[in-house]
C-alpha cells in the first residue's frame, strides 16, 4: 500500500478504535463495541478515500457492510437472544432453532449487504463492472479446480487424519484472492453443497452443506483481503521494518485473542482461563492450557524466525489474515455445529468439543471454544499455503486473473 | 428436492420417533420402490458410522447434564441423558444421511445440472459444477500417476507414517500446481470454442419431467412450513 | 482468406515484441507450414491468427488481421470461434472437462454457439466422420490415448465449421503412433480443401502436406515460399530448423558424390547422422 493509503487506513482505524472504546465505556458488550468500531473504521477510511481520490468503491463496500451489520442486528433481535441459556432445550441442550435462525439471518444479511454494495454501483455507474470483472473463463476454471482441491484435502483431513483442523478452504481462499470476493464466496458455498450432495463416496462428506455459509464468508473475506493487497510479496525489507511488523502482528493477534476470550466468558457466563486452578477443573484442562500456551509461544517464535529468515514482510500479513478469517469462521460455524450436529462432525475436532463439555459447558459454548482454537490455526495454515502456491506461479499467469495484480510484487518506484 | 426437504424436516423435528418415522417414509420407502434398499443401507451405514461412533462416545460420556449414571469406565461415566441425546441425534443424522444417500444413488450429477441449466441456471455455473465434480477423480488420478513416477525415481512410499507424510509433500506440490497452471491453456481452448458467448447454449438432452413430478415437488415444499407450524403449536406430540 | 498486415505483437509486461512486422496471406484451401526455432514466434503467430492474442492472453497488437477483407479487431473471441479454430500441443488440456463422451465433447462448441439442436447433431456427426473417429463416439475422452484425444480436439474444432484451422505443434506431445494418426488426419483434411496453418518442428510432416512453408526468425518472416523450396533451403539450419529426412538424405548423397566409394562414405555419413 502506498503511504497515502496507509494514512487513510490509519485515520479510519483511529476513528474506529475511538468509537469502540467509547461504546465499551458506556456499557456496551465487547463484541458489539468491536463490530461497530470496525464498521466505523471502514466507513471513515472510505469517506477519506472518496474525498482524497474520488474513488467510490470503498464507500460502496462500506455501505454494504453497514447494511449487513444492521440486518444481522435486526435479525438477532427479532429471533431473540440465542446465547441465552433459557432458549436452550434443557433436555437435549441443543438449540436447533438458534442454529437454523443463525444461518438464515447470516445468509439474508449477506445477501442484503451484497445487494446494497452492487446495487449502489449499478445505480451510480449503470453497470456492474466490479462484479462481472471478477468472472471470466479463467475464474470459472479456477473455481472448479478450487472446489476439487477443497474437497480432496478436506476429506483427507476429516477422515484420515484426526487433527483439529480442516484444510478445506485452500481452494476457496485461492479463488477469492485471485478473482474477487463474490467469486471466492461462490466457490466456498457451491463447493460445500457439492461436497455434501453431489460428490460420490468416498469423497462425500455429508455435514459439509450445513457449513456452506461459513465457506461463503471465508471466500468473501479472502477476496477483500486479496484486493487490499494482503498477499502481495514484500521481500527484502529492512530488519527494523520486519521486527515492527512482527510486533504489530503479535499485538494484533494477541489483542484479538484476548478480546475473543473476554467475549466468550461474558456471553457464555463461564470462566475459562489459560491457567485454571487444578483443584477445580479436571487435569485435562490444565494440560490443554499449557499446550495452548506452548503453541502460542512456538507460533510467535516461528513468526519472527520466518520474518527474519525470508525477509518477507508478508508473513506477518498472512498471519493476521488467517487469524481474522479464522475467528469469523469460528463464530459463524459454532452455532451450526452445536445446533445441527450436537457438536460432533466426525472430524478430529470432536475430541476438543468433548473436552470442553467435560468441563461443564453446554454444546454451544463447547463448539465456539473449539472453533476459536481450530479455525485460526486452520486458516493461518491455509493462507500460508495459498501464499506459497502463489509464489510458485509465474507472474504472467497471475497477472491475467482479475485480482492478479494485487498479488504481484510492486514495481520499484 | 426430496433430499433437501427431508434434511430440513429432520432438523426441525425433535425427539427420536419423529426422525425415525421420517426415515422410514421418505427414505426407505422410495429406496425399496427403486430397488436400491440394500445398497442404500450399506452406503449410508458406511458413511454415518464414523459420525455415529463419535456422537455416541462424546455424548454418552461427556454429557454435562447427565445425572443418571449407567456405568463407569475408569474416570469417565456414561449417563442416561447422554444416551438419550445421543440416540436422538443419531436418529436425526440417520434421516439426513439416508436422504442424501438416496439422492446420490438415484440422481446422476450430470442429469441434475442439465435440468437446472434447462430451467435457467447460467451455463457457466453449470460448467463449474460439472468441472468441479470431474476434478476430484482427475486430481486423484494425477496424484497416482505422479506417485508412480516418483517411485520410479526412488521415492519411498511405504514405510513409517512419518516417511509417508514426508513423501506426501513432493506429491502435493506438483498435483496442486499442475492443476492450477493448466488453467491458462484450458482457458484458451475453451474461449476458442465459444465458451464466452453470452446467453444460453443448446442442450442436446435433459432429464424428462412430468406433471406428477412437479406436483410432488410442490407438496414437498409445502411440507416444511406445515411442519414448522405443527411443531410450534405443539400438535405433533410424541413425533416432535 | 486470412491476411496479416504488418503485424507486431508484444505480450503484456514483455521486454521485446514476439512478432515484428509480419506480413502473411493464407488463402482458402491453402495448407501452410510454419517453422522456426523455439522462441521464434510460432505460437504467438498462431494465437494472433485465432484472435486469442490479444483478447485472452493480453498484449498489444499493432497492425491488422483481416478475415476475407474485414478487420477482426472489433470481434469478440466467441465471435471468432466459428471463423478460426485453433488446436494446441497438449491434447488433455483441450478437453472441456465436462463431457462424458466424445460425442458430447465434439458437440461442445456448437452447443456453446446456440445453434439449433438438429444443426448441432449434424455438425457433430460430420466432424466425427471427417476425422474417422465415429467409433470413438461413446468413449470417455479422458481415457483415450494422446493421439486420439488430439483427433477429438480437432473434431471439436471442425464442428464449428471455421474458415481456417490453425494448429500449434499438434504432434509435439504425442508418441509416434499418435503423430501418425494426426498426420493422416491432416492429410485428409488438406485433400478435402481445408485451409490450414500448422506450426511444427517435424518438417517431415510438413513436407508431405504443405503447399507453402513460412520460416520465422526472432519474430520476423525469414522465408516464405513453396514447400519444396523453403524446406530445401540451406538457410533453414541457421534458423534452428531441421530439414526433412528426404532433404537431408539428398544432401548426404550429393556430398558423397558418384562412384562405389560414395556408398561407403554415404554409409558412414548416415551412421553419423543417426547418432547426431
Amino acid at each position: 500500500m502506498d503511504s497515502s493509503r496507509w494514512t487513510r487506513a490509519g485515520i479510519g482505524l483511529a476513528a474506529g478504535a475511538a468509537l469502540g472504546i467509547v461504546l465499551y465505556a458506556i456499557g456496551q458488550a465487547w463484541p458489539m463495541a468491536g463490530a461497530v468500531g470496525f464498521i466505523a473504521a471502514h466507513l471513515v477510511y472510505a469517506l477519506v478515500t472518496r474525498s482524497q481520490t474520488g474513488e467510490w468503491g470503498p464507500l460502496r463496500l462500506s455501505a454494504g457492510l453497514v447494511a449487513f451489520a444492521v440486518a444481522t442486528y435486526v435479525g438477532i433481535i427479532v429471533f431473540g437472544n440465542f446465547g441465552d441459556p433459557n432458549a436452550v432445550d434443557p433436555v437435549t441442550y441443543a438449540n436447533t432453532k438458534a442454529a437454523n435462525s443463525w444461518a438464515l439471518i447470516l445468509t439474508v444479511a449477506m445477501v442484503i449487504g451484497v445487494v446494497v454494495t452492487y446495487g449502489l454501483e449499478l445505480i451510480q455507474t449503470g453497470r456492474l463492472a466490479s462484479l462481472s470483472g471478477q468472472f471470466g473463463t479463467r475464474t470459472y476454471l479456477l473455481m472448479a479446480v478450487g472446489i476439487g482441491v477443497n474437497i480432496i484435502l478436506g476429506q483427507t483431513v476429516a477422515s484420515a487424519l484426526k487433527i483439529p483442523i480442516y484444510l478445506d478452504s485452500i481452494g476457496t481462499i485461492l479463488v477469492g484472492v485471485l478473482c474477487g470476493p463474490i467469486a471466492g464466496a461462490i466457490t466456498g458455498g457451491l463447493g460445500n453443497i457439492l461436497w455434501s450432495y453431489v460428490i460420490p463416496p468416498p469423497f462425500q462428506y455429508q455435514p459439509a452443506a450445513a457449513f456452506a455459509i461459513t465457506a461463503v464468508a471465508i471466500g468473501a473475506i479472502a477476496g477483500l483481503l486479496g484486493r487490499a493487497g494482503f498477499l502481495r510479496p514484500r521481500p527484502n525489507r529492512s530488519t527494523g521494518v520486519l521486527l515492527i511488523g512482527g510486533a504489530v502482528t503479535v499485538g494484533l493477534v494477541g489483542g484479538l485473542a484476548w478480546a475473543a476470550s473476554l467475549a466468550y466468558t461474558k456471553i457464555f457466563e463461564t470462566e475459562i482461563s489459560l491457567f485454571p486452578d487444578p483443584a477445580k477443573v479436571d487435569a485435562i484442562f490444565v494440560v490443554l492450557g499449557w499446550l495452548a500456551l506452548g503453541l502460542v509461544v512456538f507460533a510467535v517464535v516461528g513468526l519472527f524466525a520466518l520474518l527474519l529468515l525470508r525477509r518477507d514482510l508478508t508473513a506477518a500479513y498472512v498471519v493476521v489474515a488467517g487469524v481474522l478469517t479464522g475467528i469469523v469462521a469460528a463464530l459463524i460455524s459454532a452455532p451450526i455445529a452445536a445446533g445441527v450436529f450436537g457438536g460432533v462432525t466426525a472430524s478430529g475436532t470432536d475430541f476438543l468439543v468433548a473436552a470442553f463439555r467435560q468441563a461443564g459447558l453446554d454444546v454451544e459454548a463447547a463448539t465456539t471454544g473449539q472453533g476459536l482454537i481450530s479455525d485460526p490455526i486452520d486458516k493461518v495454515t491455509t493462507f500460508f499455503t495459498v501464499y506459497l502456491i502463489l509464489a510458485a506461479l509465474a507472474t504472467r499467469f497471475k497477472a491475467r486473473f482479475p485480482q492478479g495484480e494485487m498479488v504481484l510484487e510492486e514495481a520499484p518506484s | 428436492m426430496l433430499a433437501a426437504v427431508s434434511t430440513a424436516l429432520a432438523i426441525g423435528l425433535g425427539g427420536i420417533w419423529g426422525p425415525a418415522l421420517l426415515t422410514a417414509v421418505a427414505v426407505l420407502l422410495p429406496a425399496v420402490v427403486a430397488g436400491l434398499a440394500a445398497r442404500l443401507v450399506r452406503t449410508a451405514l458406511l458413511l454415518t458410522l464414523p459420525i455415529a461412533v463419535s456422537v455416541l462416545v462424546v455424548n454418552l460420556f461427556f454429557y454435562p447434564a447427565g445425572r443418571e449414571i449407567l456405568f463407569a469406565i475408569g474416570p469417565v461415566r456414561a449417563t442416561a441423558e447422554g444416551l438419550a441425546f445421543a440416540l436422538e441425534t443419531l436418529a436425526r443424522i440417520g434421516a439426513i444421511s439416508g436422504a442424501i444417500t438416496l439422492f446420490y444413488l438415484t440422481t446422476p450429477a450430470g442429469d441434475l445440472v442439465l435440468d437446472l441449466e434447462r430451467r435457467g441456471v447460467s451455463p457457466r455455473i453449470a460448467f463449474v459444477v460439472l468441472a468441479a465434480v470431474q476434478t476430484v477423480p482427475a486430481l486423484v488420478d494425477r496424484a497416482v500417476a505422479i506417485t508412480a513416477a516418483q517411485r520410479a525415481r526412488g521415492l519411498d512410499t511405504e514405510g513409517s507414517l512419518r516417511r509417508r507424510l514426508r513423501g506426501v509433500l513432493p506429491l502435493a506440490g506438483p498435483v496442486l500446481l499442475g492443476s492450477i497452471t493448466e488453467v491458462e491453456e484450458r482457458t484458451m481452448a475453451l474461449e476458442a470454442r465459444g465458451f464466452t458467448r453470452p446467453g444460453r447454449r443448446t442442450l442436446l438432452w435433459h432429464p424428462p419431467d412430468s406433471g406428477r413430478q412437479a406436483a410432488a415437488r410442490w407438496l414437498l415444499v409445502a411440507a416444511i412450513p406445515l411442519m414448522l407450524a405443527a411443531r410450534a403449536s405443539g400438535w405433533l406430540g410424541w413425533l416432535g | 482468406m486470412l491476411t496479416f498486415e504488418s503485424v507486431s505483437y508484444r505480450y503484456a509486461g514483455a521486454a521485446r515484441a514476439s512478432l515484428q512486422d509480419v506480413g502473411l496471406v493464407i488463402g482458402s484451401g491453402e495448407v501452410i507450414g510454419l517453422v522456426g526455432a523455439s522462441e521464434a514466434g510460432k505460437t504467438t503467430l498462431c494465437l494472433v491468427a485465432a484472435g486469442l492474442a490479444p483478447r485472452t492472453v493480453r498484449g498489444t497488437l499493432i497492425g491488422r488481421i483481416l478475415l476475407d477483407g474485414t478487420d477482426i479487431a472489433p470481434l469478440a473471441i466467441h465471435e471468432l470461434a466459428g471463423r478460426v479454430g485453433i488446436a494446441f500441443a497438449n491434447p488433455a488440456t483441450q478437453l472441456s472437462g465436462v463431457a462424458g463422451t466424445v460425442y458430447e465433447e465434439v458437440a461442445f462448441g456448437p452447443m456453446n454457439l446456440g445453434l439449433s439442436r438438429s444443426e448441432v447433431i449434424d455438425r457433430t456427426e460430420a466432424a466425427l466422420s471427417a476425422l474417422k473417429i465415429i467409433d470413438l463416439a461413446e468413449r470417455e475422452p479422458a481415457l483415450l490415448s494422446g493421439g486420439q484425444q488430439q483427433l477429438v480436439a480437432m473434431a471439436g474444432l471442425l464442428a464449428l465449421r471455421p474458415a481456417h484451422l490453425v494448429l500449434d505443434e499438434p504432434t509435439a506431445q504425442l508418441d509416434p503412433r499418435g503423430t501418425r494418426l494426426v498426420a493422416e488426419a491432416l492429410a485428409r483434411l488438406a485433400v478435402d480443401g481445408a485451409s490450414i496453418l500448422v506450426a511444427e518442428q517435424k518438417t517431415d510432416l510438413l513436407a508431405s502436406i504443405c503447399d507453402r512453408v513460412v520460416a520465422l526468425d526472432a519474430g520476423r518472416v525469414a522465408l516464405d515460399g513453396p514447400a519444396g523450396e523453403v524446406l530445401g533451403d540451406p538457410r533453414l539450419a541457421d534458423l534452428g530448423v531441421a530439414a526433412p529426412a528426404s532433404v537431408r538424405l539428398r544432401r548426404l548423397a550429393d556430398a558423397a558424390g558418384p562412384g562405389p566409394e560414395a556408398l561407403t562414405q554415404l554409409d558412414g555419413a548416415l551412421a553419423m547422422e543417426a547418432t547426431a
